[in-house]
């Protein structure tokens, strides 16, 4: 299968090798089904560079891979301390964030550079104030520039431990020269949705070519079924819910009462 | 082997799921509570979001409370004016309720307020069967018999809009009942509760009712308050997880049969003290996750997101 898909990336990239420097890529899936025994996915994501057609990838080239899932809204609230109980007190809504967010490169892509070119969510480390305008965020009566910082770090760190946010390097392999391949790592946490996949090739820290394409990741199953009938249908619902637990409490009943007469 | 919850959105062993079911169910048939009490707070333990615990807890109860009614209907103990009247109070009760639930889940303090209800009504429930079951074991011991005395309020009987309770033999004011009722019904569509064990005090106590009566009477108006709580978290707060609710009834429907016929052949006060200690547990249990500080003070709850 890799074989084969590896010839045909050969055959264009010969195609492509007119011009200076050219990009091709594909996935194995365009869309990903999930259901109840979904344990999570490794999403094939290949494809081929050339820089320039008498020299195969320099060092100075590289490679990365974005993608972005549906975007959702969240609220982060922070606990604190009142007379020794832990409760809720502050919180912050960030709207529209990524669902799922995933950053790759063959090599440590630096945060000036994600920064300089709008790419990446996770890329606040070096610089000192984060550009709030560009998010939508309902930040309630939190105005200190530290707290607004807390609690952004909180939203990503949550994201991470849930598997949904990650920035790797070095999970990219290069073949042959000019062939590349990633598996990305899908978890069955995702949320469901349109996803973006975004392919740069980076040539002496600017982005030499980009190329970009979406797959969806949808649930299945009964267990999906009864989710979106739960939505869609709540009084029905509902009535379905306690027709079930009027008659199993009343078989109950009646098997328990024939039971004790024997 | 694991479950997926559709609405909970995680899996979780079906083993530990029946046997939860079976236990709660057992207790509830031996010492004839409704077990909502326990099912509850060890569903959230289990990692179940608290709306869907309090939402499938109600689903449950109405099973387990219709297979309890019938059995005591069958002998002629339930008094269905009685019932009528208290779910009156019930009914309003509930639609508060609810109101007063999903507005804490918008405030984001649901859990908190749940908490401190779950450690109040737990810890009172605890203290009581340990003291009463420990009198009775001190009394067995000294081979006494205590007779104890009903006494209640006559207040009750003073009160306006009187009506007459044949199968009860009262003829005492609505309001009572009805106040009961309302109380019962915020209960429950707050805590996943029936309330069997707020309910009965107060009706013997606070309405004078035989006891005779006042089990399968609770029991009746508990299937109606349960199942309109149920209705009324299904289209508003979406919580009701129908996998989860067919789970827990069939093994509480299976274990309170077995509870019943083990209440008849074993001797309770030992397996009430037992059942004290254990709500004691859960109600220190709660306390803990209260008064510890977490260790990541940040949570995350998502508002919108596309399904």
């Amino acid at each position: 299968m890799n074989l084969r898909i590896f010839f045909f990336i050969k055959l264009l990239v010969l195609a492509f090798i007119s011009s200076a420097s050219a990009l091709v890529i594909g996935s194995d899936e365009e869309e990903i089904y999930i259901d109840a025994n979904f344990s999570g996915k490794n999403l094939l994501v290949f494809g081929a560079f050339y820089s320039d057609p008498s020299q195969a990838r320099d060092d100075k080239s590289d490679i990365l891979i974005e993608v972005v899932g549906p975007s959702e809204d969240v609220v982060i609230r922070k606990k604190e301390s009142f007379f020794g109980f832990w409760l809720n007190s502050k919180s912050v809504g960030f709207n529209d964030v990524p669902g799922f967010y995933y950053l790759s490169s063959t090599n440590e892509i630096t945060n000036e550079f994600l920064n300089e070119n709008n790419i990446g969510l996770l890329n606040k480390k070096d610089t000192q104030l984060i550009d709030w305008s560009a998010l939508n965020i309902d930040w309630g009566n939190i105005r200190n520039e530290k707290d607004k910082e807390s609690f952004y770090d909180a939203l990503i760190r949550t994201k991470e431990i849930e598997d949904v946010y990650r920035k790797v390097n070095g999970e990219i392999d290069i073949i042959d020269g000019n062939l590349f391949r990633s598996y990305i790592e899908i978890p069955n946490t995702v949320p469901v949705g349109q996803y973006k996949v975004n392919l740069y090739l980076i040539i002496d820290n600017k982005i030499s070519n980009e190329y970009s394409y979406n797959f969806m990741v949808t649930r299945v199953g009964i267990e999906e079924a009864i989710y979106s009938f739960s939505k869609n249908y709540p009084l029905i619902y509902g009535l379905i819910s306690l027709l079930i637990a009027i008659l199993i409490g009343w078989s109950g009943a009646e098997v328990f009462k024939r039971f004790r007469k024997v | 082997m694991s479950i997926y919850l559709p609405i909970a959105e995680l899996s979780v062993n079906i083993f530990l799921l029946l046997s939860l079911g079976g236990v709660v169910g057992f207790l509830s048939g031996m010492f004839g509570l409704g077990g909502g009490f326990l099912m509850t707070p060890i569903l959230i333990f289990m990692g179940i979001p608290t709306n869907v615990a309090v939402a499938t807890s109600a689903n449950q109860i109405v099973a387990s409370s219709i297979s309890g009614t019938i059995g005591y209907w069958r002998q002629g103990l339930v008094d269905f004016k009685m019932g009528g009247v208290l779910l009156i109070g019930s009914f309003f009760g509930s639609i508060l309720g609810v109101w007063i639930f999903s507005k804490l889940v918008a405030l984001g303090q649901i859990d908190t307020v749940i908490s401190i209800l779950y450690f109040s009504l737990l810890t009172s429930i605890g203290m009581i069967m340990l003291i009463e079951s420990s009198q009775v074991i001190r009394d067995r011991v000294r081979r006494k018999t205590v007779k104890r005395k009903i006494h209640y309020h006559n207040w009750a009987h003073k009160l306006p809009f009187k009506i007459k309770f044949y199968k009860s033999k009262l003829y005492i004011s609505a309001i009572p009942p009805i106040i009961i009722g309302f109380v019962i019904g915020i209960l429950s569509a707050t805590m996943g509760i029936g309330g069997t064990f707020i309910l009965i005090p107060a009706m013997i106590y606070f309405l004078g009712m035989p006891t005779s009566k006042v089990i399968g009477t609770s029991l009746f108006q508990i299937i109606f308050v349960t199942a309109l709580v149920t209705l009324l978290h299904a289209t508003t707060t979406f919580a009701v997880d129908a996998v989860l609710a067919f789970f827990l009834i069939i093994s509480s429907v299976i274990g309170a049969q077995v509870g019943v016929l083990a209440a008849n052949k074993l001797r309770g006060e030992e397996i009430r003290a037992l059942l004290a200690i254990i709500v004691l547990g859960v109600a220190t249990k709660i306390a803990l996750d209260l008064l510890v500080e977490p260790n990541e003070i940040f949570n995350i709850s998502v508002i919108r997101a596309l399904f």
